[in-house]
């Protein structure tokens, strides 16, 4: 570990010797494993085993950036990213590498996800779940996933650091009829933490109440949401919230600074915490991680930040870097006061949406997009559950749903699913009033 | 990329009691440039080379990939593949379709190579088209620009003999723009992307382009009115028809998805086995005819033999209408009693090959535009979307317009500001009437699988009419 730490170092120093102003060397030994399974049966099993060094530097305002996969040409590539370096142009708004020494947070991973023995084992209890839930017909597919990642960090300007970073994420989504299905996920850091039979059951669970869906309405409802598909919406509001994603105008936050986006009750914040899939201890420039609240009963109190767009902003870094872009780890929405079942009571014709994807923009400046609810959609009618639908897209607004929260759970779940909830992060059930549902005419 | 490795990997494998195993290696050398308003952001070039293997033991599948290239990996991951591949405990045990072995060395070429371009001058190629929009006339409150070269050598080996050498290089730009007028912003992006070399950034032309798209979006702020809501006609142009075809008809043709292999992630499909949509019924007018065709030549998409080594070639998905031929690999088509007709791709060395598309469009007909055009009395034409998305079993679909003008006895009026239609491939496709003569590509990235693997893919079509659907 250390003779790792000690050739990453090797190359920062190097490559200061040939001409880098600051550089960040990070060497990365990845291990995943991923079972893929459908129609109740494993399909495959994938191991990846990834060895790589990220090698960015600067030079004159010029960053480039480079990886390798061993340490034996390592003069050569530095030479050449230095060249690249020299023919680069300058970005004046390069705000360099953050400066200083940092103690970190002791890395909190589970050994036992280095070398599971046999992932594919864990799948066949999950589905079972299901299947006690919804019958012996039901129809299962989804994914387990596991990461270890010995990571070795040292920036020029200071920073040096060791992080180790484990997961493990179950997906499951059942049929009970060919369009009748639920969907459930398990996210945690640890294997002792790990549950696949309940996201089993979870998704077993809706599938069952999404048989014989009839086309729903359009209309304006309130919709209460479920953890995954409120996950997908705030990794939306998170990544809106990157100081580059401002720059670039791809966010409803321009200009919002200070400003009041949503009601008191709405409290966002980033926070890659020992729990999360996205454990880290550092940034990419080596900052070290924290939460960061960045909307604050209701206000927007800060963006996302690296250093660069820090500078841009006249605001601190909060350890958010990407060394282009920052970004979201993991958002937290903090509880609400009321439980899941009141929020439902709180609704006289409304729906109950589980799961979403294909969240697309007509423009991310105004906030106005669609995104296709799937898996179960029920119509709640004076506080029940009354019929399962199907065929219905929300057709809405950022600012318009985030203005219009009206209750939050207290229980939350800690939810990643594929390219859809992501970030991860820790969602509660939440009611939001008026939300407009369009379908296909 | 050394060969000897991937030989010995397979030899190793097949050591083993497998009943197929299959080895690919991959290099590749990569660029990247990343401009914010003109002004880059950051410069990455490395290269990306490791292999993986593939085994079916006992009907399940083990794979493993590695980035070190020495025998011991190699062993390493054969044992890991395996040993997977056993633990599958499946009751259905998979095979492959029927494929003879192939020897084949294929390559793509490049007028100008794109190792032979001085970084600066790719840099410049960019910040130029910023340059071009800071004075088109219209108020371009920021852009983003990514460019992506990659140069991808490929060796593929499998335990009935194949073995495939290929080299493709592959140039990509995307460009999003904002556009502030009296206060109010619109945003557009564009795509492109070639297989072949820097010939591409010319043929592109994308600084007049993105002033196209400005000027555009400065219209829809400025001049455009709404739509009123009601049945109508509608002529789409080439890109609107190249979404549809892809998204409409090319992903529920995938028969990994009508198999429910994907059910968890990209979702089944509105065609599956006791369904009343299957091989030989009706889905759309008879004018209709959509394709998918990886052997268009220097396509974004384009392969000779498919990642499993099976030959390319083109695939009628849709044939005058009616549901014609599922996109199939090896796995999927011995399921359904068929051959693969090369349809299998993985995006890199450390990700499966599963079912995918690789240029998909609607084969022309035997209009003018303008013809097509002068037939309505009351309509809109949609030049191109913004955004649009599709349900997972690709069915309820919307697109709303970007370019889009009012028709009204058959000329094209004012400017209509983001007209939707948001209807079903059924209905989509049986409203078709008329299909005009002139195909044009875009090029898009195609997203699927798990790990997600974005595949580079033309989408296209000539224009075409649709009667009597409901725009909003």
């Amino acid at each position: 570990m250390t003779d790792i730490l000690g050739k990453t170092e090797e190359i920062v120093k190097k490559a200061k010797k040939l001409g880098a102003e600051e550089v960040i060397a990070r060497t990365t030994f990845g291990k995943y494993k991923q079972v893929r399974f459908s129609n109740n049966q494993v399909d495959i099993t994938v191991a990846w085993n990834d060895y790589v060094t990220d090698i960015t530097l600067a030079r004159k305002k010029r960053l480039v950036a480079t990886q390798i996969h061993d340490f034996r040409d390592v003069d050569a590539s530095i030479k050449q990213l230095i060249g690249l370096a020299k023919v680069s142009e300058e970005n004046p708004t390069f705000g360099g590498f953050a400066k200083g020494s940092f103690s970190y947070a002791k890395s909190q991973p589970d050994k036992k996800l280095e070398d599971l023995e046999n992932p594919a084992e864990l799948v066949f209890g999950a589905i079972d779940a299901a299947e006690k839930e919804a019958g012996s017909k039901v129809d299962s597919g989804g994914i387990l996933f596991t990461k270890f990642e010995d990571v070795y960090q040292v920036s020029s300007e200071g920073p040096v650091g060791t992080d180790r970073r484990s997961a493990i994420e179950f997906s499951i989504r059942a049929f009970s009829e060919q369009e009748a299905s639920g969907h459930g996920v398990e996210c945690s850091s640890t294997l002792k933490n790990f549950k696949p039979s309940r996201a089993g059951a979870k998704a077993g669970e809706i599938a069952k109440l999404a048989r014989s869906p009839k086309v729903g309405d359009e209309g304006v409802y309130d919709v209460v949401f479920d953890p995954l598909i409120f996950g997908s919406i705030i990794g939306q509001w998170a990544g809106m919230a990157s100081a580059f994603n401002v720059l670039v105008q791809m966010s409803v936050f321009v200009d919002k600074l200070g400003k009041k986006v949503g009601p008191k009750t709405v409290t966002l914040k980033d926070n890659p915490a020992a729990y999360s899939v996205s454990q880290r201890v550092f940034d990419d420039e080596g900052v070290p991680t924290k939460g960061n609240v960045f909307i604050d009963h209701g206000v927007l109190k800060t963006y996302l930040h690296n250093t660069s767009t820090a500078r841009i902003f006249k605001a601190k870094t909060t350890g958010n870097a990407g060394l282009v872009a920052p970004g979201p780890w993991n958002v937290e929405m903090e509880p609400g006061d009321m439980s899941k079942d009141e929020l439902f009571e709180d609704v006289d014709n409304g729906l109950y949406l589980t799961n979403t994807w294909y969240t697309r923009f007509q423009n991310q400046a105004k906030g106005d997009f669609s995104t296709i609810p799937r898996d179960g959609i029920f119509l709640i009618e004076k506080g029940r559950i009354k019929q399962s639908l199907k065929d219905l897209r929300i057709s809405d607004n950022v600012l318009t749903m985030l203005g219009n929260v009206a209750g939050i759970s207290k229980e939350r779940q800690h939810v990643h699913w594929w390219m859809e909830a992501d970030p991860p992060s820790l969602s509660p059930y939440v009611l939001i009033k008026n939300v407009h549902m369009t379908k296909s005419r | 990329m050394e060969e000897e490795i991937a030989d010995y990997t397979l030899d190793y494998a097949q050591s083993k009691k497998v009943e197929y195993a299959e080895v690919r290696a991959q290099s590749q050398v990569q660029d990247r440039i990343i401009l914010r308003n003109g002004i880059v952001e950051a410069y990455a070039s490395a290269v990306d080379s490791g292999f993986c293997v593939r085994i079916i033991a006992n009907g399940g599948i083990g794979f493993a990939s590695t980035n070190k290239w020495s025998k011991e990996e190699a062993r390493a991951s054969v044992e890991l593949a395996f040993k997977y591949a056993k633990a599958a405990k499946r009751k259905d045990k998979i095979v492959f379709a029927k494929e003879k072995g192939i020897e084949a060395k294929w390559s793509v070429g490049q007028k100008r190579k794109i190792e032979n371009v001085a970084p600066e001058e790719k840099i410049s190629a960019f910040a130029d088209v910023d340059k071009a929009l800071a004075s088109c006339g219209v108020k371009v409150a920021a852009t983003i620009s990514q460019c992506s070269m990659d140069l991808i050598t490929k060796y593929i080996v499998n335990s009935e003999g194949s073995r495939i050498s290929s080299f493709v290089p592959k140039i990509g730009a995307y460009i999003f723009i904002t556009v502030v007028e009296q206060g109010k912003t619109e945003q557009g992006y564009e795509q492109f992307g070639y297989s072949g070399g820097w010939e591409a950034f010319g043929e592109w032309k994308i600084g007049e382009t993105m002033i196209h798209n400005a000027k555009v979006l400065k219209d829809v702020i400025t001049r455009a009115r709404t739509v009123k809501a009601g049945d109508m006609d509608l002529i789409c142009g080439p890109e609107v028809v190249g979404i549809a075809a892809h998204e409409s008809c090319g992903h529920p043709m995938e028969a990994d998805r009508i198999l429910g292999r994907e059910m968890s992630q990209a979702g089944r499909s509105f065609i599956y086995k006791g369904g009343k949509y299957w091989i030989g019924t009706k889905i759309g007018s008879s004018k209709v005819t959509v394709v998918d065709d990886p052997t268009v030549e220097h396509s974004y998409g384009y392969y000779a033999y498919d990642d499993e080594g099976v030959k390319a070639r083109r695939r009628f998905l849709y044939k005058g209408g009616v549901i014609n031929e599922f996109l199939h690999n090896r796995e999927s088509a011995a399921k359904l009693g068929t051959r693969s007709n090369g349809s299998s791709r993985s995006i890199n060395y450390d990700r499966e090959a599963i079912v995918r598309m690789a240029n998909t469009f609607v084969v022309p007909g035997d209009f003018t535009e303008e013809e097509l055009i002068e037939d309505v009395k009351n309509g809109v034409y949609m030049k191109s979307f913004t955004e649009w998305n599709i349900d997972d079993k690709r069915f309820n679909q919307r697109y709303v317009g970007k370019e889009a003008y009012m028709i009204k006895n058959g000329e094209l009026q004012y400017p209509v500001a983001r007209p939707v239609i948001e209807t079903t491939t059924l209905k989509f496709w049986s409203a078709v009437d008329g299909v005009s003569k002139k195909v044009e590509f875009d090029s898009a990235t195609c997203g699927k699988g798990d790990p997600p693997q974005g595949v580079p893919v033309y989408t296209g079509g000539p224009c075409l009419r649709l009667r009597g659907v409901f725009v909003k």
